[in-house]
């Protein structure tokens, strides 16, 4: 399988904190065409920071960021938004759907900005919700969602353009088990679809789906463990088990 | 808990110094603007008092239709002192000039009589076989010492005198608007230019013993002549007539202040109610702790009361100070310069209207935002949903990013309607403004304007302090707008809209907004102007402002406002995208 997304020694460090530990020190990461990755860690071990780095979101401090074979972490803010439209979708765990938007319209948004024209917008994203389950509440406001509701809309928003590469930060972690199994769910079927996943989630059940998981803490990788066959993983702990 | 809430108060004064420092400056305007109106007539009083003192100004200025009339006045009771009546000749004397001729009174006197007698400001004050004249006419005409002048009477031989000097007198006002001038010539010149007597009117100037009994003399005076044949004035009369040259200063500064007003009530609507809205989750927890939502909008109105206090404070203080440059051109007819009429009653006056107008706003734009359940506050976050007007616009809208600035903008469907407004008031001054300088650009040639000379400098000087007020509401409203969808920023470019698209959400919007605004403010402009006029006792056709003047007031006005929004939007988007969603 071919590289998609290569991350090589990328350093973050922010503007006022301690210089002696980087949000990121030194992280390297490669994702294959196609591959689902978790990532997991504790809260604060850079998890975020990673993933907005990845996907063009923030500049690293150091270090390089190749996307399909060009590195990006040098791009403009416009040819990093003009990549980010085409072929990333980035999911966040609040949700992040613009308010003054309908449900409908924030997803029709990413597709019109490639220049689909208004009618066929409408339309793609129309068949997205249905997808989603969401399709009756395509008028509403953001707002009068549910989370589970909300974050299937995010995920629709990511996925309207058909990207390459989905970034998925805590998408499960503002949800009841029922909307993760949901979101999971569309997850999963996503990747089944050929996309490439990079999901930031302290959920087991959500890293139990994926490919390959990297642990990481203090801003470093400090394990990646490629999952076998025993999937999916059922947890002592997990209080609704996956089907 | 009075002593925690001015603490609340003045806390929120500090941290937000833009809108505290654009509070100030409205409510100042305001003020200073008020104190304007109030003072600019008063700071002539002293003037016309020096005047009436070194003439030796008449108690009670009669014109009588005889000598033997005039003279017999001196007898009345309680008159101690009556001038030699004057003869002057009140029709029929016209003065040439370049383009046609100007009618003029003329007092024949080979000596300055002694009460009421003109003061001398150059040259002399005895004609001889010149004339003299009254300072403000010698202005118009641009006459100095030694100009010759050609003088016509009825029977239209033209008489040239030069000039011997200029006067000024308190019982006449500024030339032009005190219409005809008054000039002095012998009393042969006068004989030969209006030799018809019946043209002629006798001024008698008498001192009282009693100044205060001045009314009761001069009514005596009418009472006893046949009705229409005497004209009688008191000192009083004398007065108020000269300080009527502040009149349509007063107008005029009493209409901006009212816009002033109007606009301060919008902006700190507007400011007040953004902050209110940010600080729902403060205000859920100054509810959790104890305090009710009376209380809590008792700190926000604390702050606009005590920003409106301090600038109207500022405001008296500039108002005093500036009054008597205003009043400079109404002391053309009398002796020294304006000085300040510094009333403390002023300061209460103009205070009471900008305090209340900011308390007020910030009460209305509170009231709601403090009532919300308190779990509901604490957990706020979400801005208002989309309206019908920002969905229809967005169907009409072919462009993505004019499609999402809009929504956005009309999301606050209240504070698009206040921006609306004070930027229309904003350009409809300017409309007022162009209207009045053509209006004075087209009076006919060669007559004097009875417009005085510092209004038009005063009337463009409160459009820049509108347009600076206005410009500093538009930036502080981008800069909160910023604050206010920062996330939303860093949204659009996580789902791909380039640096460029995203300050076009915020600039579009404005630009769109500006234009509807301008556009309005043209006929608000001629309403306003037209209106002012018709109160100015102004009659017949007016002349506004021509139509491509007009048609550049909604262009000006869209630029000002890209100005203003231009830099914030350049600010939103140099915010990265993930430090704006981490800060959320």
């Amino acid at each position: 399988m071919s590289v998609l997304l290569d991350a090589r020694h990328v350093v973050k460090r922010y503007d006022g904190g301690d210089p002696s530990t980087p949000a990121l020190a030194g992280v390297d990461v490669r994702l294959d065409r196609g591959e689902f990755v978790a990532v997991m860690g504790p809260s604060g071990c850079g998890k975020s920071t990673m993933l907005t780095i990845l996907a063009g979101l923030d500049r690293p401090t150091d270090g390089e960021v190749w996307f399909d074979g060009r590195r990006i972490d040098r791009l403009g803010e416009t040819e990093l938004a003009k990549l980010r439209r085409r072929r990333i979708g980035f999911v966040f765990q609040s949700f992040n759907l613009l308010p003054t938007l309908s449900v409908a319209e924030n997803v029709e948004l990413p597709l019109l900005l490639v220049g689909q024209r208004r009618g066929t917008a409408r339309r793609t994203a129309a068949a997205l919700l249905e997808d989603l389950g969401v399709a009756e509440r395509r008028r509403a406001a953001p707002g009068r969602l549910s989370g589970g509701q909300q974050q299937r809309v995010a995920l629709a928003r990511a996925l309207a353009n058909d990207p390459d590469l989905v970034l998925a930060d805590e998408p499960t972690g503002n949800l009841d088990s029922r909307s993760t199994r949901d979101v999971l769910g569309l997850l999963r079927a996503a990747h089944r679809r050929g996309r490439t996943l990079l999901v930031a989630t302290h959920d087991a059940r959500v890293a139990a789906a994926a490919d390959r998981i990297l642990r990481m803490s203090d801003g470093r990788i400090v394990e990646g463990r490629v999952l076998g066959d025993a999937r999916p993983v059922r947890l002592p702990f997990d209080p609704d088990p996956l089907p | 808990m009075t002593a925690t809430l001015l603490r609340l108060a003045f806390s929120g004064i500090r941290s937000r110094l833009l809108s505290s420092s654009l509070t100030i400056l409205l409510a100042g305007a305001a003020a200073a603007t008020l104190v304007l109106a109030l003072q600019v007539g008063d700071t002539s009083r002293d003037p016309w008092q020096r005047t009436f003192d070194a003439a030796n100004g008449a108690h009670v200025l009669a014109l009588m239709p005889t000598e033997d009339q005039a003279r017999r006045l001196g007898r009345l009771a309680g008159v101690v002192d009556a001038a030699e009546p004057t003869p002057m000749a009140v029709k029929g004397v016209r003065l040439a000039t370049g383009s046609g001729s100007l009618p003029l009174w003329l007092a024949g006197a080979s000596e300055a009589p002694t009460v009421n007698a003109p003061v001398g400001i150059t040259g002399t004050t005895a004609p001889g076989g010149g004339i003299v004249l009254e300072r403000s006419l010698a202005t118009a005409l641009r006459a100095e010492v030694g100009t010759r002048l050609r003088l016509v009477g009825p029977l239209g031989r033209p008489v040239s005198l030069p000039v011997a000097g200029t006067a000024v007198v308190p019982s006449q006002g500024r030339y032009p608007r005190v219409n005809p001038g008054v000039a002095w010539v012998s009393p042969s010149t006068l004989q030969l230019l209006q030799p018809d007597r019946r043209d002629w009117r006798w001024v008698a100037g008498l001192r009282l013993a009693d100044p205060d009994s001045a009314g009761a003399v001069a009514a005596s005076i009418v009472a006893g002549a046949p009705p229409g044949t005497v004209i009688a004035t008191t000192w009083q009369d004398q007065r108020a007539d000269v300080l009527k040259d502040a009149e349509p200063f007063q107008l005029l500064l009493t209409m901006y202040a009212v816009i002033l007003l109007a606009v301060g009530f919008a902006v700190v609507t507007i400011l007040v109610g953004a902050r209110a809205l940010q600080q729902r989750r403060e205000i859920g927890l100054l509810r959790a702790v104890g305090l009710t939502p009376r209380q809590v909008s008792g700190v926000f109105v604390t702050e606009s009361a005590v920003l409106g206090l301090a600038g109207s404070v500022v405001g008296f203080g500039v108002g005093t100070l500036l009054a008597p440059v205003l009043s400079r051109a109404t002391t053309q007819s009398l002796l020294g310069s304006p000085t300040v009429a510094a009333d403390p009653s002023d300061l209460l006056v103009a205070t009471i209207p900008v305090v209340l107008v900011l308390v007020v706003s910030s009460w209305l734009s509170t009231r709601r935002r403090t009532r919300y359940p308190v779990l509901q506050a604490i957990d706020a976050g979400h801005p208002a949903p989309p309206s019908g007007a920002a969905r229809l616009l967005s169907l009409v809208s072919r462009s993505v990013v004019l499609s999402v600035g809009s929504r956005t903008l009309l999301a606050g469907r209240a504070r698009v309607a206040l921006l609306t407004a004070a930027i229309s008031l904003t350009g409809a001054t300017f409309v007022f403004a162009l209207s009045m300088q053509e209006a004075l650009a087209h009076r006919p040639s060669g007559a004097p304007s009875d417009v005085p000379t510092d209004l038009p400098a005063m009337v463009y000087a409160l459009d820049a302090v509108l347009l600076v007020v206005a410009a500093s509401a538009l930036l502080a409203v981008a800069l909160l707008a910023i604050r206010e969808r920062l996330r939303d920023f860093a949204v659009l470019k996580t789902v791909g809209f380039t640096p460029r698209q995203v300050a076009a959400t915020l600039v579009s919007p404005f630009a769109g907004l500006a234009l509807v605004a301008g556009v309005v403010s043209v006929p608000l402009g001629l309403a306003l102007y037209v209106g002012a006029y018709r109160l100015a006792g102004g009659d017949g056709a007016v002349t506004v402002a021509s139509w491509p003047a007009l048609a550049l007031v909604p262009v000006v006005t869209v630029l000002v406002v890209l100005v203003s929004t231009v830099v914030p939007a350049r600010v939103a988007t140099r915010t990265p995208a993930a430090s704006a969603l981490r800060a959320e």
